[in-house]
């Protein structure tokens, strides 16, 4: 446990020193959602600027309003709204996928990564980690298809009991499970993507062997800490959620705008942290002596002439 | 001269004929019993048509019923008559029914039948069928099918009689029967060791309007028949909880392990039971105004912290009925709590009803007590006033929506009488819109149910605008007009089968008001309304004069205001003009043009518009340009887009979390 929150703790220390990372990647979050939800914005500013109707839905949120709202001809299809927001999510990916070296290089450096340097660490990275991530989806997918095949069949089965609760606390149970599995998997590949890039490591394969090495022999120490920081996300968002409903009144809409940026930016950070967690445990792991075998001589045998 | 004294002799001699019958029916002792079990009336409350007696056993692991049935029938057409047509429902779960081919059309209710399953089977089969003195006609009954051309629809039978039932005779047909109930359906049938039975015994058809009205079984119609009597016996075995309509007359073990539970119901149209091992029953009594009113109340064990919940709706449900429509006249309600997971939630039969909810349902989702307030409301408007399920839907469905909306706005607040959770609300007229939208102009309000487009259309006609077309006539004529008009029709039609003028005149009677211009496009017409401010304008008087300063309070404006009426629905209307100055000016509109301009000169520019200022109107397709700012408020869309940017954030994290 002591281990964990060591680890845990070093990877807080990490994530602040480099806060930066978090503000930019927020940023892109911030910036890409936005562009998302343009068409959205557009087809609500369309129907709902000069109608007082709308005070409906500022004062409060009539949910039936709200669903007339969508399904007026003028506001357009749901599916054009939902789209771009979808297309922005992968952009926010794919960002993700090309800067994420820079920042696992910048968490692993003792002082503030130049320029250059991170984007050199992002461009020299970027085919591996594209690599690294069809290997992962690869054996995610099989992996978590089996699982969450074996899991409709489980609950499938509750469902025929009487217990009404019993399929959902299987489908919660299993799903847990399954997220555990998964987070597991995803450990191995952050440290496969940290050694990819603090060994400047060429072959993916190797790395990932590594990384499934590293994650084997301290499976405990590594799932325990991201596990610590998912329960912190959660907190974040279920908080988050607790305090948009409960402080900020319905018809403010700077107030709910700052409170759910702050949501997004904590749960944000909460995933950097992982990295972070995970950098701190791949460093100690280099520099950490490596206590080899002493070599007894074998006995020989004196020549005796 | 000769021919018409022909006429003359013959009608004497059937008229001789037909007393010389009726006397031997009399002295043969059939008749439909008198009892009464009703709180307030030590007579008859209907005309009784019918006497069904039934014993019937049900087997608990095949899920099916071998039964026998007797059926006595009052012949009250006033002609004689030879045929008799029967409902038989349950084979309407067979591949080759109406009622299969319908719901595969429509995908109805989830039952699009990709793939025939064989628990999806059910079947009514008539052993056989013998009218006393007259004989056994098991090998003459026909399957008919009056609605379509399939042939092979089996849900309607009828049997041809050699010797005609005299008005005012009596017929006596003695039945037996075997179900094969489907794992549930369209509210009937079993899951896992929970049964419902409804609609499962040989029913016959309703002499209406001068014909017999027997329809198929369709895929979103539901029922009609005549009042009567029903006694029967259910065998179940021992550890099954029994429900039932009416009263239970009495339980006895059987040796066998079995046990024989009777029931007794008066004036009723329809009896519908259920049993299953793992009910807990709750009781309650209701104090109505003629008298006590005992609650059954058949919940799962894992909902049985909500049994409080089932029982207060109940009894706010039945005061508001009994106080704005008039009394709930039977001894007993039972409300049961359904399997979960089965397709058995939210029904109607006469004292006997089904509700719906789940292990999880946070207060705030009113979805136990709309269900329970919903078929509370069927108890009247089809239950007591008994209209023609078939052909007039939107009587009972719609008329018990409304009701449905008056009740949970009274009761929880019209703007959160569907949902009050964490800041999310809805209201029924809210929910009534969403039904209507979906399909203002497809059908209208008057059509038969089996031949609307489709059942977003039923659904959205029957139920959704004809709730929000009373609420409005509401507005019309008077909240308190439109109360005494529902209580007068609940009055004089209760233990009939009124038709759609019947319900049309009392409101027109009681209002005093000619509606039919209301009637003729709600009722009749797929008309939808939809007026609009289409345009505001306000230029200065002295528009022309150069370096023109424009000052509040000051400068004097020519302001326009044009509405249009989109749709075909004419109703008059009520416009508010408000000015930046505070002040208003309210007109009139009849509607009747397409549209309207209205041109004020004042020292003030427009500030808003708005059509229908007091919200009376709820059948508006477009809440939205029913009015016009001056100037744009910008922020509830960026409220809305706010959500939309966070959800989009959080989706775009999440996919980059683990993939990344």
């Amino acid at each position: 446990m002591n281990e964990n929150m060591n680890l845990v703790s070093a990877g807080v220390a990490i994530a602040r020193r480099n806060k930066r990372y978090v503000v930019w990647f927020y940023l892109l979050n911030l910036v890409f959602a936005h562009f998302g939800a343009s068409a959205f914005s557009e087809a609500a500013h369309a129907v709902l600027d000069k109608s007082l109707y709308a005070d409906k839905l500022l004062h409060g949120f009539n949910l039936g309003i709200f669903v007339e709202l969508l399904a007026r001809p003028e506001f357009g299809a749901l599916s054009s709204a939902t789209h771009p927001a979808t297309m922005f999510a992968v952009v926010f990916f794919l960002a993700s996928l090309v800067f994420m070296p820079g920042v696992l290089l910048g968490y692993a450096s003792d002082h503030r990564l130049p320029r250059d340097e991170f984007f050199r660490a992002c461009g020299r990275n970027v085919w591996r980690f594209v690599r690294l991530f069809i290997f992962f989806t690869v054996i995610a997918g099989i992996i978590g298809g089996i699982l969450f095949g074996a899991l409709n069949a489980l609950v499938m089965a509750a469902d025929k009991t009487s217990n009404e609760r019993l399929p959902f606390f299987t489908q919660m149970a299993g799903t847990l499970i399954i997220l555990l599995v998964l987070t597991v998997i995803r450990i191995w590949f952050d440290l496969a993507q940290t050694e990819v890039v603090l060994r400047d490591q060429p072959a993916v394969r190797k790395a990932i062997a590594a990384g499934f090495r590293k994650t084997r022999r301290n499976l405990g120490r590594l799932l325990g800490s991201y596990v610590v920081v998912a329960i912190v996300a959660l907190a974040v968002l279920l908080g988050g959620i607790f305090l948009w409903h409960a402080i900020v009144p319905p018809s403010s809409v700077l107030g709910a705008f700052i409170i759910g940026q702050a949501m997004m930016l904590l749960l944000l950070a909460t995933r950097f942290w992982q990295r972070a967690t995970a950098v701190a445990f791949y460093v100690r792991e280099m520099t950490e002596p490596v206590v080899e075998e002493r070599i007894i001589p074998a006995f020989v045998a004196p020549v005796v002439s | 001269m000769g021919a018409r004294f022909r006429v003359v002799v013959c009608l004497l001699a059937a008229s001789l004929a037909v007393s010389a019958y009726a006397q031997t029916n009399a002295a043969g002792g059939l008749a439909i019993p008198a009892t009464t079990s009703a709180i307030n009336s030590a007579a008859p409350l209907s005309q009784r048509v019918v006497a069904y007696d039934m014993d019937a056993k049900y087997n608990a692991k095949a899920h099916s019923v071998d039964a026998t049935e007797t059926l006595t029938y009052h012949n009250l057409t006033g002609q004689p008559l030879d045929t008799f047509p029967f409902h038989l429902y349950l084979n309407a779960f067979q591949p080759t029914s109406t009622w299969v081919r319908e719901g595969k059309r429509e995908a109805t209710r989830g039952q699009d039948f990709e793939k025939w399953d064989a628990k999806s089977y059910g079947a009514e089969e008539i052993k056989s069928l013998e009218v006393v003195g007259q004989g056994d006609f098991t090998n003459q009954l026909q399957f008919i099918h009056p609605d379509d051309e399939n042939k092979d629809d089996r849900t309607v039978m009828q049997v041809h009689l050699p010797k005609p039932i005299p008005p005012d005779g009596y017929v006596q047909f003695k039945i037996k029967f075997h179900d094969q109930f489907p794992e549930t359906m369209e509210r009937t049938g079993w899951n896992r060791d929970f049964v419902l039975g409804g609609q499962w015994f040989p029913k016959v058809g309703v002499w209406w309007h001068g014909a017999w009205n027997c329809h198929q079984f369709h895929a979103y119609t539901e029922f009609f028949a005549d009042f009567g009597v029903y006694d029967v016996k259910l065998t179940v075995p021992q550890y099954e909880v029994v429900g039932a309509s009416g009263i239970e007359a009495s339980s006895v073990n059987n040796p066998d392990g079995t046990k024989t539970v009777a029931y007794h119901g008066d004036d009723i149209h329809d009896f519908a039971w259920t049993a299953s091992p793992h009910y807990l029953i709750y009781n309650d009594i209701f104090q109505s105004s003629v008298g006590p009113v005992k609650l059954r109340i058949l919940m799962q064990p894992a909902h049985w912290n909500q049994a409080e919940r089932h029982a207060r709706i109940a009894k706010e449900t039945m005061e508001r009925f009994d106080r704005w429509y008039g009394p709930y006249p039977y001894k007993t309600l039972t409300i049961v709590d359904p399997e979960p997971g089965s397709e058995a939630m939210g029904m109607e039969y006469p004292t006997f009803i089904t509700g719906g909810t789940s292990w999880f349902m946070p207060k705030g989702l009113l979805v136990p007590e709309g269900v329970v307030e919903h078929e509370f409301g069927h108890q009247y408007w089809y239950g007591m006033v008994a209209t023609n399920e078939f052909e007039d839907a939107w009587m009972d469905e719609g008329i018990n929506q409304y009701s449905e909306a008056k009740v949970m706005d009274s009761i929880f607040g019209p703007a959160t009488s569907v949902l009050n959770l964490w800041g999310i609300t809805a209201g029924e007229r809210d929910q009534d819109r969403l039904f209507y939208e979906a399909s203002a102009d497809l059908d209208s309000m008057a059509q038969n149910g089996w031949q609307y487009f489709n059942y977003n259309s039923y659904g959205g006609i029957t139920y959704g605008k004809t709730a929000l077309i009373l609420l409005s006539l509401e507005n019309v004529i008077g909240e308190d007009t439109m109360r005494q008009a529902m209580h007068t029709y609940f009055l004089r039609y209760r233990f009939t089968h009124p038709t759609k003028e019947d319900f049309l005149k009392t409101i027109e009677e009681v209002s005093g008001k000619d509606l039919r211009w209301y009637f003729n496009q709600a009722v009749y017409g797929t008309q939808v309304l939809d007026y609009e401010v289409l345009k505001i304008s306000s230029v200065p008087v002295d528009w022309y004069q150069e370096n023109l300063k424009e000052k509040k309070g000051e400068t004097e404006y020519v302001d326009n205001v044009w509405i249009h009426r989109k749709g075909e629905f004419v109703v008059p209307i009520d416009i508010e003009t408000t000015f930046d100055n505070g002040s208003k000016v309210r007109e009139h509109w009849d509607g009747k043009d397409r549209w309207v301009r209205y041109a004020y000169q004042k020292k003030a520019k427009i500030e808003s518009v708005e059509v229908d200022p007091d919200h009376k109107i709820y059948f508006d397709r477009n809440n939205f340009n029913n009015s016009r700012t001056a100037e744009a408020n910008s922020a509830p869309a960026r409220k809305l887009a706010n959500y939309w940017t966070c959800i989009g954030q959080f989706f775009a994290q999440v996919l980059a979390w683990w993939l990344v």
